[in-house]
């Protein structure tokens, strides 16, 4: 027990008369890596901004580190140690790219010079250390997700969320995010990673959680998970489960 | 490969990275250097000018203009809240000084005051007003700036009502009042450098990048960590303690004020961010050469077109604006660092 970072517990969303999540219930634990998958408009990134804050719940609670975070912004939950990227990237396009990375790292270091050796560092880390003078509106889309990566892990996050990073890559930016994320699992880090791509999710292994009309349908180790016939049905039909 | 690469590649930059300053980043130092060099340039060019009066007069209000310019880029560039109520503090610095030079206290210790109360008004007043975005903000600072400017008419007796109040010509130092013109350039000069050095140090420091963050996209700021009213209200508390001490500078050049001196939307509240929008809003430089731009140019149409067809001047500025706003959306100094980036690029590629 005492080393469980994150407990969503039974959160439900509703927008009105839709209910985006529903009751899902969510342990992590230090050092996981959990990849939250689901067909469009299962309520993934619903259920992210919960846990982050940026929407609040209609039921239910979220644990963070023992303490209720249920009722904190998300300015306080990034504080707390949540760190996150955003599905359609939220560059700070008039700043250069190390400034980006600069706002995370001042919640380490108050001081300029230090928070910008520890941004330069997390740009080095996503491959993104030659770019850091370049205004940041003139980056490449794959550059701009690991921006966000770099921006997130400058805050020095306990646990990373990374929504849905490799939309849009081509195969080789994919791979090497991949790497990314496995470096990072590897140094300790705890993620959560929204995923559309099943090989990219195999590709990860450890665990896997889907969701299919704001419901959690499954939960476990990659290859029962993505044979479990709810899981086929939810993503390819009844015809084929 | 590529993995060991990338890994040689970060080794390298951690051996390093102590004494290497990271690129991407201009230090206060160097913006300081800039600001102290430009202000040695501006200050030679005040002496040459000297005899003239009619020259120093142009010279102190461009001057002025520029440290309020400036003032107002700290929230309305580097923040992006348009606020068109930076009148407001203006006048707060009038009147302050006014009020207490009655009460036999000087102007250089009325800034303590004047400061003081524009940013408490600021905060007070922006805290429900940063509940809006964009425009929307804007409309409703507009909205306070009015009523202010018919709440200065009423209450006669800390602004003398539409009669306005006016101080004794008393020169000296400690009165910031002077006989000549050239004298007060130079106090607006030291005005529009000191602005310019604490514009400087915020733009380069955490809340200038904080209030850059907010500007550019509000839920990433919030997602590390930053809040982002506390921020705002910073920047506005600083703008407008800036704004104020102009304020003060102002009323004691002219020696007398009135409601539409100090707060009228056209002649003050609006200008601020023209001459901000002209020169650059969001860099450090723009709102001084705005002002170098504009309140020269102003004059000068005044002197020659206001006599052949009265209000012609203003015409002319207008267009030259809308010019500006349709073309030129980063000012003129952001078209030069754009120029400058082109051309970085072409020897680089």
């Amino acid at each position: 027990m005492a080393d469980m970072l994150l407990n969503v517990e039974g959160v439900t969303k509703r927008f009105g008369g839709l209910t985006a999540v529903n009751g899902v219930t969510l342990e992590m634990r230090k050092g996981d890596l959990v990849s939250l998958i689901g067909p469009n408009g299962a309520g993934k990134t619903t259920l992210f901004n919960l846990i982050t804050g940026q929407l609040t719940v209609t039921q239910g609670r979220v644990r963070f580190k023992g303490q209720d975070v249920t009722a904190r912004s998300p300015e306080e939950r990034a504080r707390l140690g949540f760190g996150r990227t955003f599905q359609i990237a939220k560059t700070l396009t008039s700043m250069t790219t190390l400034e980006n990375a600069l706002v995370g790292a001042y919640h380490r270091h108050h001081d300029t010079r230090k928070a910008a050796e520890r941004a330069m560092n997390c740009l080095e880390q996503v491959g993104l250390g030659r770019r850091a003078g370049v205004r940041a509106g003139l980056l490449t889309l794959s550059e701009r997700r690991r921006l966000e990566i770099a921006r997130a892990l400058a805050l020095g996050p306990d646990i990373l969320m990374l929504d849905e990073v490799m939309a849009g890559l081509n195969p080789t930016e994919v791979d090497d995010i991949i790497h990314l994320i496995r470096a990072l699992h590897a140094g300790g880090l705890t993620l959560l990673v929204i995923e559309h791509n099943l090989k990219v999710v195999r590709a990860l292994g450890h665990r896997v959680m889907v969701v299919d009309f704001g419901t959690r349908i499954a939960e476990g180790d990659p290859e029962t998970v993505l044979s479990d016939p709810r899981v086929i049905e939810a993503y390819l039909g009844k015809k084929y489960a | 490969m590529k993995k060991a690469e990338t890994m040689t590649v970060s080794t390298f930059a951690a051996a390093k990275g102590r004494h290497a300053p990271a690129r991407g980043l201009v230090t206060f130092r160097s913006s300081a250097l800039q600001v102290i060099l430009l202000s040695v340039v501006l200050l030679a060019a005040t002496f040459l000018g000297r005899e003239h009066s009619y020259v120093m007069n142009i010279v102190a209000y461009t001057f002025l203009f520029a440290g309020l310019a400036t003032a107002w880029n700290i929230i309305g560039g580097f923040g992006g809240q348009f606020s068109l109520m930076h009148a407001v503090f203006f006048a707060i610095g009038g009147y302050t000084a006014m009020n207490l030079f009655k009460l036999g206290v000087n102007p250089w210790i009325a800034l303590v005051p004047a400061m003081a109360l524009a940013a408490g008004f600021a905060v007070i007043v922006s805290w429900p007003l940063f509940r809006l975005r964009g425009k929307f903000f804007g409309i409703a600072t507009l909205a306070v700036a009015e009523m202010m400017l018919v709440l200065a008419n009423y209450f006669k007796g800390l602004t003398g009502g539409s009669q306005g109040m006016s101080v004794p010509l008393k020169p000296g130092l400690q009165n910031m009042i002077f006989l000549d013109r050239f004298h007060y350039a130079l106090l607006m000069l030291g005005y529009a450098t000191v602005v310019l050095l604490i514009a400087a140090y915020v733009y380069r420091s955490r809340l200038g990048y904080f209030l850059q963050a907010v500007r550019d996209e509000q839920d990433a700021a919030r997602s590390v960590g930053i809040s982002i009213t506390k921020v705002k209200l910073t920047g506005m508390a600083l703008s407008a303690a800036l704004t104020a001490a102009g304020g003060v500078l102002f009323a004691m050049y002219l020696r007398f004020v009135d409601p539409p001196t100090l707060l009228s939307i056209t002649d003050i509240g609006v200008r601020f961010l023209l001459i901000a929008l002209i020169g650059g809003i969001g860099t450090l430089f723009g709102p001084l050469i705005g002002a170098l731009l504009i309140v020269p140019l102003e004059f000068t149409l005044r002197a020659y077109l206001a006599d052949v067809v009265p209000g012609s001047h203003l015409i002319v500025l207008g267009g030259s604006l809308i010019l500006c706003a349709l073309f030129l959306k980063r000012g003129v100094v952001g078209l030069a660092l754009d120029l400058m980036n082109r051309r970085k690029e072409a020897s680089h590629g």
